[in-house]
């Protein structure tokens, strides 16, 4: 017995040796707590077909751009808007109480980021508040509502969902990146509302896609 | 008793023959020194105590390779090796500087930014010590494997708790993680002084855009991603638009304004820059990975991350079933070259490179192809 905890001892002590360059291993910027995504790599979009196609010069400015979700693909969508040559005010937190009575269409661009939460100083509930208030808004304001969903499947999983959910429910039109809906969740929203929608394979194809909506030549 | 006395000086013999094949391991890590060769294109190579002189004489004062244009211009910091696990942003460092003719503007690349936390690795998760690449010519180069963290040896003793300068804290390993030490402190631990000599480059030289080069386990949601200050939204988000239109996945995260210490968010604070970092995903850093070892680290197969992908685990596409080290550094190649097309739009100042590896050449190849 002493033989065995004296070998114990020593092979404690030599190990110890090795583990001088341990440490934790937190990760790189950590503080996002998206799940996993619904779907990886997959290409495949919902059922689309039945969809009503979207009509060209539907929308109008003055347009504001806003975040769903405060994820950064509002900047994405920013910036296709601006390569569009669509003036679009960005608002990120615009609220109910902030939508100019001029406005014409409002542009989601939805997503969830814990990260872009937490810089927004805002939590999940805070955002959906925001949200189903915003919509409603400009609902009763006659307003166009234009979701989009630019992330892919990155920009999946339980808190992104639950802001599309609300989001592509009180839209007038959709653009959706096709491999971010290979599951059908926002194409089945759409359909039950009939709601004319858009599938595109890549980000950058949505510029042609604005482009029509807004009748940019 | 005497049996006794015999066994225990056995034992004891044994455990020091055992902690001294570890330590002559330990000592050639710490003292071996890396096979970067200076590029035909660089136009100088100076020491980062250029700008915190307490780093003169010690293992953190690393290298810096200017690449001059011969035309004024915008001015990019690349930043390998804030964590040397991550060692994608390291090698895609060294293929800038050993192979990119900057034209007009200047590009100042640091591929050990922690040079201390190379000359260690993490033993216990059975990380490799070295990676090796066969050049065109046949010739072998070796490269340092290293830890997330500043090697002990050089600062020691971790507190209980780390305060960074904001005030936030952390815990006390985190002090010796770069990627928290920002903006820096001159006189602080040497992590410390490595920030403030990277954040005082930055003002002095007025260094336009900043990008830090990172990996990620793939199991971990921020990956295949750039993060950035929101100074840098325009120009991230204009140059994630171009990656995706050569088919490269990426997603945009913004730097958190609370989270304190990093690139994104104190350098984007404390200077002017543009300040962004880029995550590829990196087996061997995954707490779900099989065997570890070098080839791991080089190839990516792994057939518990193939498990892990068809059950919707990752974040990453492991349908091919590896995420090999061309993969890596060509995304983060791929990756400089937007930001850097996207900072000419948004910029009076232009950066204008050639001999960055494209991107479907470097994915198809092999990366030793690129080494001189």
């Amino acid at each position: 017995m002493k033989k065995l905890l004296t070998f114990a001892l020593a092979a404690a002590m030599t190990l110890s040796l090795a583990s001088c360059g341990g440490d934790s291993k937190t990760p790189v910027g950590s503080n996002n707590n998206n799940t996993p995504a619904s779907t990886s790599g997959s290409q495949t979009g919902g059922d689309v077909s039945g969809l009503p196609e979207i009509e060209a010069g539907s929308c109008t400015t003055p347009a504001i751009l806003t975040s769903i979700g405060q994820s950064a693909d509002v900047e994405i969508v920013g910036t296709l808007c601006s390569k569009a040559g669509i003036e679009v005010t960005l608002d990120n937190a615009i609220t109910a109480e902030d939508l100019p009575a001029d406005c014409k269409t409002l542009i989601l661009a939805v997503g969830g980021s814990s990260k872009g939460l937490g810089a927004a100083g805002i939590d999940a509930d805070g955002e959906l508040a925001r949200t189903d208030a915003l919509l409603k808004k400009a609902a009763d304001q006659g307003v166009t509502i234009v979701a989009m969903h630019t992330g892919g499947s990155a920009r999946r999983g339980t808190l992104s969902d639950s802001f599309i959910t609300p989001s592509f429910a009180a839209a007038n039109i959709a653009i959706v990146v096709s491999e971010g809906d290979s599951d059908g969740m926002m194409a089945g929203i759409l359909a039950g509302n009939s709601t004319p929608s858009a599938y595109v394979e890549q980000v950058a194809d949505c510029i042609a896609t604005l482009k029509t909506l807004f009748g940019v030549a | 008793m005497k049996k006794t006395y015999m066994t225990g000086i056995a034992v004891t013999l044994a455990a020091a023959i055992i902690a001294g094949i570890a330590g002559m391991n330990f000592y050639a890590k710490r003292h071996f020194v890396e096979d970067i060769k200076t590029g035909p294109n660089v136009t100088e190579v100076f020491k980062l105590s250029r700008y915190n002189e307490n780093l003169a004489g010690t293992i953190a004062d690393t290298d810096v390779y200017v690449l001059k244009g011969e035309k004024e211009g915008g001015s990019l910091l690349l930043l390998g090796g804030t964590h040397p696990s991550e060692p994608a942003g390291h090698m895609a460092a060294i293929v800038f500087e050993e192979n990119v003719k900057v034209e007009q503007g200047t590009v100042y690349v640091i591929p050990n930014i922690n040079n201390s936390a190379f000359t260690h690795n993490d033993p216990l998760d059975g990380s490799p010590q070295y990676m090796h690449f066969t050049t065109k010519n046949g010739e072998t180069r070796t490269f340092h494997y290293g830890s997330r963290a500043t090697n002990p040896i050089d600062q020691w003793p971790d507190p209980d708790i780390y305060t960074h300068t904001s005030g936030q804290t952390l815990s006390g390993s985190e002090t010796r993680n770069l990627n928290r030490c920002y903006p820096g402190v001159k006189d602080g631990t040497i992590s410390e002084q490595v920030g403030y000599a990277v954040t005082n480059m930055i003002n002095t030289l007025e260094i336009d855009m900043e990008i830090d080069m990172h990996e990620s386990s793939p199991e971990y949601a921020v990956n295949n991603a750039t993060v950035a200050h929101e100074r840098a939204m325009t120009i991230a988000s204009e140059g994630v638009l171009d990656l995706q239109l050569e088919g490269i996945k990426m997603s945009l995260e913004p730097s958190p304004v609370s989270l304190h210490g990093l690139t994104h968010r104190e350098l984007g604070d404390f200077t002017k820059t543009y300040a962004l970092l880029m995550e590829v995903g990196n087996p061997v850093q995954g707490r779900l990975r099989g065997y570890t070892d070098e080839k791991l680290c080089l190839t990516g197969e792994d057939p518990c991350y193939v498990i892990a992908y068809d059950l919707n685990l990752l974040y990453v596409d492991y349908s091919t079933g590896n995420f090999p080290m061309e993969l890596r550094v060509g995304r983060h190649l791929a990756g400089v070259n937007a930001y850097i097309n996207a900072f000419n739009n948004n910029s009076d100042k232009q950066i204008v490179v050639s001999g960055i590896p494209p991107y479907n050449e470097i994915v198809n190849g092999n990366l030793g192809d690129y080494l001189l």
